[in-house]
């Protein structure tokens, strides 16, 4: 209980919440990384995530992908970005280490939103792609009114994936001297000041968490409510066969 | 915007092919050393995940306080979950491995319950029907009907904690990670190359066999696209 | 048909994990005929693992079984490694272990420029604790600012009394527990009045510090006085003119369950012939020409005869 009371002195003490190392800016730093990343690898993953389902080639690239994204450590992707960019790189602008981190973070978020995209426009059945063609629709139209609506769900489950992924491994970025909450992580185990520590793991853990819903609940919004599931018959999907987790 | 590195001034080849032959030695330690703390993490967590899944899958009840925990042991950072046991279980392999232990049970409970609860219901009606009683259902119709999505977990966990790995190399353990860990105090090229190269090779190895495996021992399902 | 398979597959992992359990354990002189197991550990920087395997190589001639924590962290975490029998052995720095120690113990710090007198006051605090300080080496590595040389040239400066007018304008780098030392961030408000805009954390002495002055990220780093890339990269170290900076000799800390005379004996005669010269040089080999801290270590050990 003693520890627990440290914890909570350390968020009490104002002058954590001051500056540049402080709580809201390290918050804030963490966020507009976090959002940052998810938003240009979701400008570059969702088109081709789309446009592979779409035509229908190239699938079992898709598929792979997330295995080979899966597959790479994300401290060694830290590490080697900074090696390739520089830690120094825009830090008038961005701030230290900011651009290894971003791009490592892209990198990251990338893989699932191109294969949940991908399984999402390829799970649109074969016969409602049909009648649409029957009905007169041209290509686009049943992309934009037909195909993406349905495989939006899944669409935005890779998204949520990603998201949580680049919220946890934000953390590791403070190794190469980015901020960011895991700066409180790292800066507490090098101090051995353990309430900062755990602080610092509470407020990561919170964020993901309030990403996780938030973006379950923009899931939710986003899927056509003919195509919701029924209490009853819901369904969860087995991690590894459509939906996709990685952690940092 | 591209720098000859961290320091930006001293030139340092991406790869020195010397350094590799003169340290085939920590290399393979380094290699043994992560394999053996994967194979770890992933067993162990199958002996705790099979259990708590058996329960989820059975009990209303324990299905969402299981999902929670699991999930909320998920969400730590991996940085934070490993400094955090340091205090309890020191510098020492069993801080590296609850924390990996800590990270494939979400995903192999969920796999499990997943895997149990898609065998359709007539197949287990027929089964009672035929006079399976429990426990002998369990285990020769209800596991193997769940094998896939049981092994897909296996591959995913196995992965993921082969990339897991190396972030142990802050708390003294690291396998493959100790060479990135180098390459980053001491600005070296050559380590990181190699601890990520190998890294990524073990992951692609191990997703392959137990792909294979999965098709060796359920030889009646069809390889699915997304498998 | 299938569950046989299950089962055979199943036991393959077990067996594999087994295997390469035991694959991994180190090979070394047997017990029957090894002096006895030592754990040595060193901080995150190439300076400790070099001096930690150069102990290590020594006592491993001399039979007995070395064991190495390298780069375990800081000293927030290897001296209480130290105390609590985890380790048993790292080579420390006089002054800034003794000031450590007695800020742990919540006494008034006590480190000064004699040597011998820090290992003497570092032995009284410590040998409740089971711990001894052998002989202090010659050779020294003590905390040091470096600016870029641009800046120095700029500002004219040369030692730490002159940034009184640049201070408060500047940022320091340095690694996350500056703050808290008396020989970092708090020292040089107390002994020079220096109070600096801002704290960056980075390493000790490490790349992300050098890279961090190099870009203008910093303005001031924390390096060390034996450093082997201060010149490489074109820093000026700033002169401690009011000598905040105090004896930080190489000492060796050990438990005394395994100081027995003649472990002792080695490291002294280890310690009186190690030299700053050697030192930088062997740091420069490490951290520029990226050669191995343990190779390195050997070849001194061979070397100078141990």
């Amino acid at each position: 209980m003693n520890f627990v009371n440290q914890v909570l002195q350390w968020f009490l003490n104002g002058a954590h919440w001051q500056g540049e190392g402080g709580i809201p800016h390290r918050t804030l730093e963490h966020v507009a990384m976090s959002g940052a990343s998810v938003l240009t690898a979701a400008l570059i993953a969702l088109p081709i995530g789309i446009a592979i389902g779409h035509f229908g080639k190239g699938g079992n690239l898709a598929i792979n992908i997330s295995n080979i994204g899966r597959a790479i450590p994300s401290f060694a992707l830290l590490v080697l970005a900074a090696q390739v960019f520089g830690i120094a790189a825009a830090s008038q602008v961005v701030g230290f280490g900011a651009v290894p981190a971003f791009v490592a973070l892209v990198a990251l978020a990338i893989p699932p939103m191109v294969t949940n995209s991908y399984i999402g426009m390829r799970e649109v059945d074969a016969d409602v792609r049909e009648a649409a063609r029957g009905m007169g629709m041209r290509d686009r139209a049943v992309l934009l009114r037909v195909e993406l609506p349905i495989a939006l769900p899944l669409i935005m489950a890779g998204i949520r994936t990603s998201a949580v992924n680049v919220v946890a491994t934000a953390t590791l970025a403070a190794l190469v001297a980015w901020g960011g909450l895991g700066r409180f992580i790292v800066d507490g185990f090098g101090l051995q000041d353990y309430p900062m520590m755990f602080a610092g793991a509470i407020m990561v853990a919170v964020l993901s968490l309030i990403v996780e819903f938030s973006l379950a609940g923009a899931q939710r919004l986003t899927t056509p409510a003919g195509l919701r599931p029924s209490k009853s018959a819901r369904k969860e999907e087995p991690i590894g066969t459509t939906f996709d987790t990685a952690i940092a | 915007m591209l720098a000859a590195g961290v320091l930006g001034a001293i030139d340092d080849p991406w790869i020195r092919w010397s350094w590799i032959s003169g340290h085939v030695d920590v290399i393979t330690a380094a290699l043994v050393q992560h394999i053996q703390l994967t194979l770890i993490a992933v067993v162990i967590g199958l002996v705790i995940a099979v259990p708590l899944g058996l329960v989820a899958w059975r009990s209303r009840i324990f299905r969402g306080p299981i999902f929670s925990l699991t999930g909320i042991l998920y969400t730590i950072p991996s940085l934070a979950l490993f400094s955090a046991l340091v205090p309890f279980t020191g510098f020492t392999v069993l801080t590296a491995e609850v924390g990996l232990v800590s990270y494939t049970l979400l995903i192999l409970v969920r796999n499990i319950v997943v895997g149990l609860t898609s065998v359709p219901d007539e197949v287990r009606e027929a089964a009672r029907g035929m006079g399976f009683r429990p426990l002998a259902e369990l285990v020769r119709i209800d596991l193997p009907l769940a094998i896939p999505a049981i092994v897909a977990g296996v591959r995913i966990a196995t992965v993921t904690t082969i990339g897991l790995v190396t972030v142990t190399a802050l708390i003294g353990e690291g396998g493959l990670g100790s060479l990135i860990y180098d390459g980053l105090l001491r600005d070296f090229r050559t380590p990181l190359v190699v601890g990520t190269v190998l890294s990524v090779a073990l992951a692609f190895m191990a997703d392959l066999s137990l792909a294979g495996a999965q098709r060796l021992i359920t030889p009646w399902s069809r390889a699915r696209a997304t498998t | 048909m299938y569950l046989k398979r299950i089962f055979v597959l199943g036991a393959s992992m077990v067996a594999l994990a087994l295997v390469t359990t035991s694959c991994g354990s180190t090979g070394g002189p047997s017990s029957s005929t090894s002096k006895g197991t030592i754990r040595i550990a060193s901080f995150n920087f190439s300076e400790s693992i070099i001096l930690a395997h150069i102990y290590g190589d020594a006592l491993k001639n001399k039979g007995y079984t070395v064991t190495y924590r390298d780069k375990l962290g800081n000293r927030e975490i290897v001296e209480p490694s130290l105390e609590n029998g985890i380790i048993d052995l790292y080579a420390g720095y006089a002054a800034t272990d003794l000031n450590f120690i007695d800020k742990r113990q919540g006494v008034d710090l006590e480190a000064g420029s004699d040597a011998k007198a820090n290992v003497d006051k570092l032995n009284a605090r410590l040998s409740s604790k089971g711990v001894k300080a052998l002989d202090p080496s010659p050779a020294i590595d003590q905390n040091a600012f470096a600016v870029t040389k641009a800046e120095a040239d700029q500002y004219h400066l040369t030692k730490l009394s002159d940034l009184s007018s640049v201070a408060s304008g500047w940022t320091l780098g340095g690694p996350p527990e500056c703050p808290q030392r008396p020989f970092c961030q708090p020292g040089l408000q107390q002994t020079y009045g220096l109070h600096f805009k801002a704290f960056k954390s980075l390493d000790a002495g490490g790349p992300l510090t050098y890279a961090a002055l190099k870009q203008g990220a910093i303005n001031i780093g924390l390096v060390f006085s034996s450093d082997g890339g201060i010149t490489a990269n074109n820093f000026v170290v700033l002169e401690d003119d009011k000598h905040l900076e105090q004896a930080d000799n190489i000492v060796p800390l050990i438990r005394t369950a395994v100081a027995n005379s003649d472990v002792t004996s080695l490291l002294n005669s280890i310690d009186a012939k190690l030299n700053t010269p050697d030192l930088t040089a062997l740091n420069k080999s490490a951290d520029v020409d990226k050669q191995d801290p343990a190779d390195l270590a050997t070849t001194w050990v061979k070397g100078h005869g141990f």
